[in-house]
């Protein structure tokens, strides 16, 4: 096996460097970045970005803590930015070398999962929310009683996506908790109402855009870019409803690796998504808010202006990041959705 | 009338539960191959006849470049499995049985028995010291993971070849004055060309379908097809997947009646 290594290691020895001048190593969710924005970066600057792919955070932190990655930069979820920085495996942002980040909108500019935005710019972002035919349900859409305490309108016509964390958030905030409580009488009520809610449930089931395009589905527990598509589709009948009972949201950022290779190359990339038009080109491929402030004006028509895209001032303070549950709180979860699943 | 037997095509039910399996097992690669040529950009709802996802995949840089990447891991670590593992089998069937020869076996097969997984985390932390010391980051790790895991998938078929190749010729080879060398190149290996052919293509197509151990140990910039269509799970999924899906099923179907017309029994 070592003669096998060094002979192969021999043989591609003439193979790139990672760390060659000119170049910038992306790790990125899979799909999610715009070539046109790597096509107009490289023409700038003559930095030629690469992109690996992942497809969960467990395997990028995984890879990266291993050591040796190679990768410059790297783009978490929100709720995995304090296990990045308490790994120690990304570092603090230099701010001087960013003289655009005044440009994040100002919502974005200091969240719970990195204070003061001292580690991370941000990517896209998105929340889960209620779509629902307002052909078929004519009521208050903007409150999670739509799925969980289903109008006489929408029995049987409800579809719920199995998101665990998602749908028991959802209905620990409606019952007045925090997500992953661990207030027993607080999961207990959330758990109730689950549970006495499904048989009014038609399905539990991905594939939204289609089915509530198509009309199979009155409404539906869904991600905003998916609701944008559907109500395009039905001409403005779907709508999406923010619960004000609270909703999730999600966004991914970039971080500069500790062992990046390409630092001054990162801090450019860094500098130069946080212009409005560029951040527009992310929102333009993957359909999803970007947080910077002026972008909306370069972005594709159907997204200007989408209430989906943007959310509208008088939801705003009800959306809430899901932290990582564990422990206790975890358990009661794990719990809830099992029994739910039956 | 003689009694025939026990024959299993002759149980009760036999026919129901084949049609079953075969229905369960290729209905829904049917449905994928259908899909792949849907004009709509749902993986699920019919949209009428299109060529237009393969016309996308073809164009589409990534895919091409994910492409070239499996093949020439898959090339490189068929040639090097197939090559270490000829030599693994001719050196544990021609010769005497000798001492700890099961447990040679077992060593030769090990990631058969070890789950993908357990390999991926043990070559991503063994690489990832490597890469630190070293500073390279080149396909060779992913070779070099490539080439164990397939080894024993070449080995099986050389072995079993070798088991049924009679010893006569070669003892007739040696008793006309061939030296080792010329009896193996002049009898042995022509007798096993069959198998190693078979070997090297069953590595070729394990190699070209690796997910786990590909996606843990890759560095920049080195997606393979199937790490590449995993990568799309972000996002919602476009037939574009069920076309590559569609031509990497055909690259494989290939390649395995290819290994079934060299392997199978002359009668």
């Amino acid at each position: 096996m070592r003669y096998l290594l060094s002979a192969t290691a021999m043989m591609l020895a003439s193979a790139t460097l990672a760390a060659a001048e000119g170049q910038l190593q992306l790790y990125n969710w899979g799909n999610y970045t715009s070539p046109e924005l790597l096509e107009k970066f490289e023409k700038e600057t003559g930095i030629k970005v690469t992109v690996t792919d992942y497809d969960s955070n467990d395997v990028a932190l995984a890879k990266v803590e291993a050591g040796g990655s190679g990768f410059d930069l790297v783009v978490p979820s929100a709720n995995y930015v304090p296990i990045w920085i308490e790994k120690g495996l990304i570092v603090e942002l230099d701010n001087s070398k960013l003289a655009n980040k005044g440009n994040i909108a100002p919502e974005w500019q200091d969240v719970a999962w990195d204070p003061g935005r001292k580690f991370t710019i941000p990517w896209q972002w998105g929340s889960t929310g209620i779509a629902v035919n307002t052909k078929i349900y004519g009521g208050d859409i903007n409150t999670s009683a739509v799925f969980l305490e289903v109008p006489p309108e929408l029995v049987g016509k409800i579809n719920v996506v199995p998101e665990m964390n998602d749908i028991v958030s959802l209905a620990t905030m409606y019952v007045g908790g925090e997500p992953c409580s661990e207030d027993a009488e607080v999961m207990k009520k959330a758990r109730d109402l689950l549970l006495a809610a499904k048989p009014n449930w038609l399905s539990m089931d991905y594939g939204a855009t289609e089915r509530l395009s198509n009309g199979d589905w009155a409404a539906s527990v869904n991600w905003n870019g998916s609701t944008m598509r559907v109500r395009l589709n039905t001409n403005g009948d779907v709508q999406y409803g923010y619960p004000k009972e609270g909703y999730p949201l999600f966004m991914d950022s970039v971080a500069l690796l500790k062992d990046a290779t390409n630092v001054e190359e990162a801090y450019k990339f860094l500098d130069f998504i946080m212009l409005p038009e560029n951040a527009a080109l992310i929102s333009n491929f993957a359909r999803y808010a970007n947080g910077i402030s002026g972008s909306e004006a370069f972005m594709d028509a159907e997204m200007t202006g989408a209430p989906e895209v943007m959310i509208p001032e008088e939801h705003k303070a009800n959306g809430v990041f899901l932290p990582t549950c564990t422990g206790k709180s975890l358990d009661y979860i794990s719990a809830i959705w099992t029994e739910l699943q039956k | 009338m003689a009694e025939r037997g026990f024959e299993i095509s002759r149980l009760p039910g036999f026919a129901t539960i084949a049609i079953a399996a075969f229905v369960i097992l290729y209905l829904p690669i049917v449905t994928l191959v259908i899909f792949s040529f849907n004009d709509s950009n749902s993986v699920a709802v019919w949209g009428g006849f299109s060529l237009h996802w393969y016309a996308d995949a073809w164009a589409n840089d990534d895919v091409k470049a994910a492409t070239m990447r499996s093949l020439i891991i898959g090339v490189s670590a068929a040639v090097l499995s197939t090559t270490l593992a000829t030599l693994a089998a001719l050196g544990t069937t021609r010769r005497k049985a000798f001492k700890g020869q099961t447990f040679i076996y077992v060593m030769i097969n090990q990631p058969l028995m070890v789950p993908e997984i357990v390999t991926a985390v043990a070559l991503l932390i063994f690489f990832g010291i490597i890469k630190v010391a070293t500073g390279y980051q080149g396909l060779g790790y992913l070779i070099a993971a490539h080439t164990a895991f397939c080894i024993p998938f070449a080995y099986l078929p050389i072995r079993a070849r070798l088991e049924s190749m009679d010893l006569s010729l070669e003892t007739a080879a040696a008793d006309l004055y061939a030296s080792p060398w010329a009896t193996f190149r002049r009898v042995t290996l022509p007798l096993l060309a069959p198998g190693i052919m078979a070997g090297a293509m069953l590595a070729f197509v394990i190699s070209l379908d690796d997910v786990v151990i590909t996606e843990f140990v890759k560095s920049g910039g080195q997606d393979t097809l199937p790490t590449y269509m995993l990568g799309q799970l972000r996002r919602a999924f476009t037939p574009e997947v069920n076309a590559i899906s569609t031509m990497l099923l055909g690259v494989t179907v290939v390649m395995l009646t290819a290994f079934f017309l060299l392997t199978r029994k002359k009668d």
